[in-house]
C-alpha cells in the first residue's frame, strides 16, 4: 500500500475522511481545506480523478477532460490535504473508515464519494460486446478518442472507417433484465455528443442513434441534441436494439423496431457503439434503492447528507455519484454542498 | 366482443388487419369502449409499464416474417382498439424471445395469452 | 351363531356404499379407456406384467417403498396404517376361521368379531388375542403419527403439508377416531367378558377394576355404535375424498404394468393418477415456487386435487415451471408434468385450421453443401450469441460441414406452444420444421437447446436423423479426439442441470464429461434429477419478471455455494435466467463455450 502524503504530515485527529478520489471527492476535500477543515481523502485507484481521467471532451460543451481535472488538480495540490491512495474503505461509520489494509482512520464526519462503476457491457449478451468486432462501448470511444488524437485519429485508433455507424442509448439503463432500474442521466447526451464526435471524424458515415426517450436535462443539451440533428445530420430512430450478429462480410447486423413506423428494421453497421450505464458501487450496508444507489435523507435539503441511522446522529454525507447518476458538473456541486454540511455538522458538534 | 366496435376502427396502411382501409383512422377515445383494455390491465397492470421501445418486435421470429407486430398489437389494445386483433394474436408462436428482451421485464408471453383468451375466445 | 347386531347397520350400509361407488368409478374409467388402451390390456394381462403388478401393490400400496425412501417418519405412518389395517384384517379373517371353521361370515362379522365372539362366550385364544392386540397398537402407531404431522409437520421432515377439503377433513378425522375407539370398544368388551390380548385385556381389567360394572355394561353397546358409525362414515366419504388413493392406487399400478400411459390429451386412464394422489403433500416442499416465492396453493397436489373436483384455474395451472422436481419425489409414480399438460390442452387448445399459413412463406435455408450434420440454434439462443460463436468454433475445429437451420431465425421448435396447451398449433410448427430437417438431408441433427431437444425427441418423427444435443454431440467429439480444449487442473465449474435436459430427456452425463475434460466439476448441494430450476422456464406463464429473479437468484446461491467461479449450463433460457441472478464476480458460460474458448 502506497501512502502519499502532501504537504506537513498530521498527527492529531482528523476532522473529516472524505472516500472516493473522483471530482466530487476532490472538489469536497478542497473545499474543507479551504475551511480550513483537516481532511484526509483516500482514493482506491492509485491516482485521483476517477472516471474523468478516462473521457475524453465534456458534453455540451466539448471541454476536454483533461483540462477540468487539471484545474481542479491544480487546487486541490495547493491545499493541505492528506491523501492515501490505492487505499480501499471497506467498512464506513461516521467515525471511522477502514481499510481493507486493516487499518482504521478515525475521523469525525465522512464524505463518501465512492462514485459509480460502468457497467459491464457483457452483460448484454445479445449485443455481442467481447463477441464480435467493431461492438465498443461509449467508454472504449473515448479512449480511443484520446488514442486517435495521440496518434493517426480515431480511423488509426480503430484500424478502419467506419461507413456506417449506430449508437444504441440505454445499455445497462432501465433495464429490468440487468437489474439496472435505473436512468443513467448522461448517456443520452454523451450519445449526441459522440455521434458528432464520429461524424466530424467520419464526415461520410452515416450515424444513427437508436433511443428509447432522448431525456435533455441539462443547460444546453437540447440545443446540442438539435445540433446533431441538423448540423451533422445524425439520424435518431425511436427503437430499442434487441440483438447484433455478424453478417457474412464481416459487419454486424443489428435488429430493433423502428417504432415511429411501426415496423422492424434491420441494418448493417461497421461500428456499434453501446452507450453504457452507470451501475451503483459498494453500498457499505448503508440504505439504497433499487439500483443501488445510496438514498440520502431526502432530496431536497437533505440531499447529500446519510439517513441518521439507530445509534448514530448523522457524520455520513453523500457527494456525487453514489447516490445517483450525475454529471460531472454535478457531481462538482454536491462536493461543495457535501463540504459544508459535513463542515457545518463538526462545528456544531 | 369483437363485433361491438364497429364504427370506430383503425387501419394502418399495407398492414392487412382483417378489414378494409376505408375505416376512420382517428383513434376516438370519446367512442372507444376500454372496458375490456381496462379489465385486460387489471389482470396484468406491468402492461401499463411498456415503453414502447419495440424489442418485442425488434426480437419477434413472426415480425420478421409477418405483419405481427406486438408493441403496436397490445397499445391498439389499450386504446380500446380490438378489432382483428386475435387474428394477429393468432401469428404469434410464443417463442418468448421478447420476454427476454422486454427491458421493464413484462410477461410478454403471459399476455398474448390473456388477449387471445380476452379477445378471442368469449 | 348370528352375525348380527343393530349397530353393524352403519358399517353395512357404509361398506356397501363403498362398493357400489368403486364399481362405478372404476367401471365407467375403464370402460371409457381409449381403444388403444383396452388392447395393451388385453395384450399383456396373460404375461409377466400381472405378478409384476400383483408385487408392486404389495411394496407400493401396503408397504408403501417409495415413501420409505423420501422420509423414513412418513414412510412409517402410512405402512404402519396401510399395512398393519390390511394385517389386521387378515388376521382377523384367520382369526375367525380358526374360532368358527371354515365358513362362510358376513363381513360385519370379522369386523366386529370381538363382539360377536364374547357375546357368544366362545371362549378365548391368547395366540390370537396377542396378534391383534399387536397389529392394533402398530396401527395406533401410525394414527399417533399422522395426528402429529398434522400438528407438528417439521417434525416430520416436511416444511409444509397439504390443506384438505372437507371431505378430506371429515375422512381424516373420522379415520383418526376408528383405532382409538376401536381400542375402547373391544377394552370394554374384554372388561365385561373378559379376555383379550395384553392391551386390550390390560385395558379391560384395568377398567373392570375402576369402573363401575354398570357403567361398562351401559358402554358396551354405544362404543361398538360408535366404532361402526365411524368405519361406516370412513367409507362414505372416501370416494369423494383423498383416501380415494387406497383403491385407486391399485388398478393404476396394474394398468401402468400393462403400459398405459398418459399423454398430450386427456384420457380415462388418467383418472387413476388423478385420484391415486394421496395428498400427502411430498410434492410440496422441492417446489421452487414455494420455497422461493412462498405460493402454497399451486403444487401439483392443489393441481391434482383441483382438477379432480373440476375447479382447476389456469392461475393454478399456468404457475409451474414443469421443472419435474415433484414427480422426482411423488411416492406414488405419478406423471405429474403430463397431467399439467393435458390439462393445458383441455383449457386452452384452439384448434385452428388457418394459423400460421405465413409458414409457406418462410425462407428456407438450402443445405447446399449437402452437409449430414445440420445444427439448430432455435429462438433463444439468437439472445445468446457467446453459444452461437462457440458452436461455430467447434464445427469448425472439427472441420466438419453443417448445416444451420435457422441461421436467421426460424420457425419455432413448438415446444413452448406445447407447454402452453396449444397442441394443435404447435404441430404446424413440429411439421413445419419436420419437413425444413427431412428435406436438408442431414443424417444427424445437433441443438443447443435443451428445449428444442426436448420437443424434437418426444414429437418429431425423424427416424433416420439422430437428435443430438450440443453435450453429446462434443462428448462424442472428444471421444473421438476430433477436439482437444486444453485441460485446466486448477479451474473449477458447476453445472446447473437444465428441467427439460436432465429430467426432460434423461441427459445427465454426457455435459458433466464435457466439463470434465476442461475443468475440475463440483457439484452442487442438489443436482442431477434433484437440481434445480432456473426460475425463467417456458412453462410458467404466471410469475412475473421480480419473481423469477428471485428463483434465479437462489438456484444461483446453490450453484456458487460449491466455490466454482464459473457456472456452467447447456441451455441459452437458463444462461440467461442464471446470467441475471449473478453477481459480478461469477461467469455463467454454455457448455460449448468453455469447451471453445480452450481450443
Amino acid at each position: 500500500m502506497e501512502v502519499e502524503r502532501m504537504k506537513s504530515q498530521k498527527n492529531h485527529t482528523r476532522e473529516v475522511v472524505v472516500v472516493g478520489g473522483g471530482v466530487a471527492g476532490m472538489q469536497a476535500a478542497i473545499r474543507l481545506a479551504e475551511q480550513g477543515v483537516r481532511v484526509t481523502l483516500i482514493e482506491k485507484k492509485h491516482e485521483l480523478g476517477g472516471h474523468i481521467r478516462s473521457w475524453y471532451h465534456l458534453f455540451p460543451s466539448f471541454t476536454p477532460a483533461q483540462e477540468v481535472y487539471d484545474a481542479l488538480h491544480e487546487r486541490f495540490a495547493s491545499h493541505d490535504i492528506e491523501l492515501i491512495t490505492s487505499a480501499e474503505a471497506t467498512e464506513i461509520n461516521p467515525t471511522s473508515v477502514t481499510l481493507a489494509d486493516g487499518r482504521v482512520l478515525h475521523t469525525k464526519a465522512v464524505i463518501i464519494a465512492t462514485g459509480f462503476e460502468i457497467f459491464d457491457a457483457r452483460r448484454k449478451e445479445e449485443y455481442g460486446y467481447g463477441l464480435y468486432d467493431h461492438v465498443y462501448t461509449s467508454a472504449d470511444l473515448e479512449l480511443l478518442l484520446h488514442e486517435g488524437e495521440a496518434g493517426e485519429g480515431l480511423a488509426g485508433a480503430l484500424g478502419f472507417t467506419p461507413r456506417r455507424i449506430a449508437l444504441l442509448h440505454c445499455v445497462g439503463s432501465r433495464d429490468e433484465k440487468v437489474c439496472q432500474p435505473h436512468c443513467s442521466k448522461v448517456c443520452c447526451i454523451t450519445g449526441v455528443k459522440q455521434a458528432i464526435e464520429l461524424k466530424k471524424r467520419f464526415p461520410d458515415a452515416e450515424i444513427f442513434n437508436f433511443y428509447m426517450d432522448i431525456r435533455m436535462f441539462g443547460p444546453g443539451y437540447e440545443e446540442m441534441y438539435r445540433e446533431a440533428q441538423q448540423k451533422y445530420n445524425i439520424h435518431f430512430i425511436r427503437g430499442r436494439i434487441s440483438e447484433a450478429s455478424p453478417t457474412f462480410d464481416g459487419r454486424l447486423q443489428i435488429k430493433a423496431e423502428d417504432t415511429l413506423t411501426g415496423r422492424p428494421l434491420r441494418m448493417s453497421v461497421d461500428m456499434f457503439v453501446l452507450l453504457i450505464g452507470m451501475q451503483a458501487g459498494p453500498n457499505f450496508g448503508l440504505p439504497h434503492a433499487d439500483s443501488g444507489f445510496l438514498e440520502p435523507q431526502d432530496l431536497f435539503l437533505g440531499n447529500v447528507v446519510a439517513p441518521a441511522q439507530a445509534g448514530t446522529l448523522g457524520g455520513l454525507f453523500y457527494a456525487g455519484t453514489v447516490s445517483a447518476p450525475k454529471a460531472i458538473g454535478e457531481s462538482l456541486n454536491e462536493g461543495i454542498a457535501a463540504a459544508d454540511a459535513a463542515a457545518a455538522y463538526i462545528k456544531q458538534k | 366482443m369483437r363485433r361491438r366496435h364497429t364504427s370506430n376502427r383503425n387501419s394502418v396502411a399495407a398492414i392487412d388487419w382483417g378489414y378494409g382501409i376505408n375505416k376512420a383512422r382517428v383513434i376516438n377515445a370519446d367512442v372507444n369502449d376500454l372496458r375490456m383494455s381496462e379489465a385486460i390491465l387489471r389482470e396484468m397492470p406491468e402492461l401499463q409499464t411498456c415503453i414502447g421501445c419495440g424489442g418485442c418486435t425488434a426480437t419477434c421470429t413472426a415480425g420478421a416474417l409477418t405483419d405481427f407486430n406486438f408493441r403496436m398489437l397490445h397499445t391498439l389494445v389499450r386504446r380500446g382498439e380490438y378489432e382483428g386483433m386475435y387474428e394477429q394474436l393468432n401469428k404469434c408462436m410464443l417463442c418468448g424471445k421478447c420476454r427476454l428482451v422486454c427491458p421493464r421485464g413484462i410477461n410478454t408471453r403471459a399476455l398474448v395469452m390473456l388477449l387471445k383468451r380476452k379477445l378471442g375466445d368469449n | 351363531m348370528r352375525f348380527f347386531a343393530p349397530f353393524c347397520i352403519p358399517f353395512i350400509i357404509g361398506t356397501a356404499f363403498l362398493f357400489a361407488a368403486l364399481a362405478v368409478k372404476w367401471g365407467s374409467w375403464l370402460y371409457h379407456l381409449p381403444r388403444a388402451d383396452k388392447k395393451l390390456i388385453g395384450r399383456n394381462f396373460f404375461t409377466l406384467a400381472t405378478p409384476k403388478a400383483i408385487w408392486e401393490v404389495i411394496r407400493e400400496s401396503l408397504l408403501h417403498a417409495r415413501i420409505w425412501r423420501v422420509n423414513s417418519l412418513l414412510g412409517y405412518m402410512h405402512t404402519s396404517l396401510a399395512f398393519g389395517w390390511f394385517l389386521l384384517i387378515l388376521v382377523g379373517w384367520i382369526e375367525t376361521t380358526a374360532y368358527v371353521g371354515l365358513r362362510w361370515v358376513p363381513l360385519q362379522g370379522h369386523v366386529f368379531f370381538k363382539y360377536f365372539a364374547a357375546s357368544a362366550h366362545l371362549g378365548h385364544k391368547p395366540v390370537f388375542d396377542f396378534l391383534m392386540d399387536l397389529l392394533l397398537l402398530f396401527v395406533l402407531s401410525g394414527v399417533a403419527w399422522a395426528v402429529a404431522k398434522r400438528i407438528v409437520h417439521r417434525f416430520m421432515g416436511m416444511r409444509r403439508t397439504t390443506r384438505h377439503i372437507v371431505w378430506d377433513k371429515l375422512a381424516l378425522s373420522v379415520l383418526w377416531f376408528i383405532f382409538p375407539i376401536r381400542l375402547i370398544a373391544e377394552s370394554i368388551t374384554c372388561a365385561v367378558h373378559g379376555g383379550g390380548g395384553f392391551l386390550t385385556g390390560s385395558i379391560g381389567t384395568w377398567l373392570a377394576g375402576w369402573v363401575p360394572r354398570s357403567t361398562l355394561y351401559a358402554l358396551y353397546e354405544p362404543a361398538w355404535w360408535v366404532y361402526s358409525i365411524c368405519l361406516g362414515l370412513f367409507f362414505i366419504a372416501m370416494p369423494f375424498s383423498r383416501y380415494m388413493h387406497i383403491f385407486t392406487e391399485i388398478p393404476l399400478i396394474f394398468l401402468r404394468q400393462y403400459k398405459l400411459r398418459s399423454g398430450k390429451k386427456i384420457t380415462s386412464y388418467d383418472n387413476f393418477q388423478v385420484e391415486a394422489c394421496s395428498r400427502c403433500g411430498i410434492c410440496i416442499d422441492p417446489c421452487q415456487i414455494q420455497t422461493d416465492l412462498g405460493v402454497n396453493d399451486i403444487q401439483s397436489t392443489y393441481f391434482l386435487r383441483d382438477r379432480r373436483y373440476h375447479r382447476l384455474e389456469l392461475s393454478v395451472l399456468n404457475n409451474c415451471f414443469m421443472c419435474g422436481r415433484c414427480e422426482q419425489v411423488c411416492p406414488v409414480g405419478i406423471n405429474l408434468n403430463t397431467l399439467r399438460q393435458n390439462s393445458r390442452d383441455k383449457m386452452r387448445n384452439v384448434p385452428n385450421e388457418k394459423r400460421y399459413e405465413y409458414f409457406t412463406s418462410v425462407p428456407v435455408e438450402k443445405n447446399s453443401a449437402q452437409s449430414k450434420i445440420g445444427y439448430f440454434t432455435g429462438c433463444m439462443t439468437h439472445l445468446t450469441p457467446g453459444m452461437k460463436q462457440a458452436m461455430e468454433r467447434i464445427f469448425t475445429a472439427t472441420g466438419e460441414s453443417v448445416w444451420w437451420a435457422d441461421r436467421e431465425g426460424g420457425v419455432c421448435c413448438g415446444r413452448p406452444l406445447l407447454l402452453s396447451g396449444e397442441t394443435d398449433s404447435a404441430r404446424k410448427m413440429i411439421d413445419f420444421n419436420t419437413r425444413l430437417i427431412r428435406e436438408s438431408g442431414i443424417t444427424t441433427l445437433v441443438t443447443s437447446c435443451a428445449i428444442c431437444l426436448k420437443v424434437f425427441r418426444d414429437e418429431y418423427h425423424l427416424t433416420g436423423v439422430e437428435l443430438l444435443h450440443h453435450s453429446e454431440y462434443i462428448e462424442r467429439l472428444l471421444v473421438k479426439g476430433s477436439l482437444k480444449p486444453a485441460r485446466a487442473n486448477d479451474e473449477s465449474f458447476t453445472y446447473h442441470d437444465p428441467c427439460e435436459l436432465g429430467r426432460g430427456c434423461g441427459i445427465y452425463d454426457a455435459p458433466r464429461a464435457v466439463i470434465a475434460s476442461v475443468g475440475v466439476l463440483v457439484e452442487p448441494e442438489q443436482t442431477r434429477e434433484m437440481s434445480l430450476c432456473c426460475g425463467s422456464s417456458l412453462a410458467n406463464t404466471v410469475i412475473d419478471d421480480g419473481q423469477q429473479l428471485r428463483v434465479s437468484r437462489s438456484a444461483v446461491d446453490t450453484l456458487t455455494a460449491t466455490g466454482a467461479k464459473t457456472i456452467v449450463t447447456a441451455c441459452p433460457l437458463c444462461k440467461k435466467a442464471l446470467a441475471r441472478g449473478t453477481s459480478h464476480n461469477i461467469r455463467v458460460k454454455d457448455l460449448a463455450e468453455i469447451v471453445a474458448e480452450r481450443l
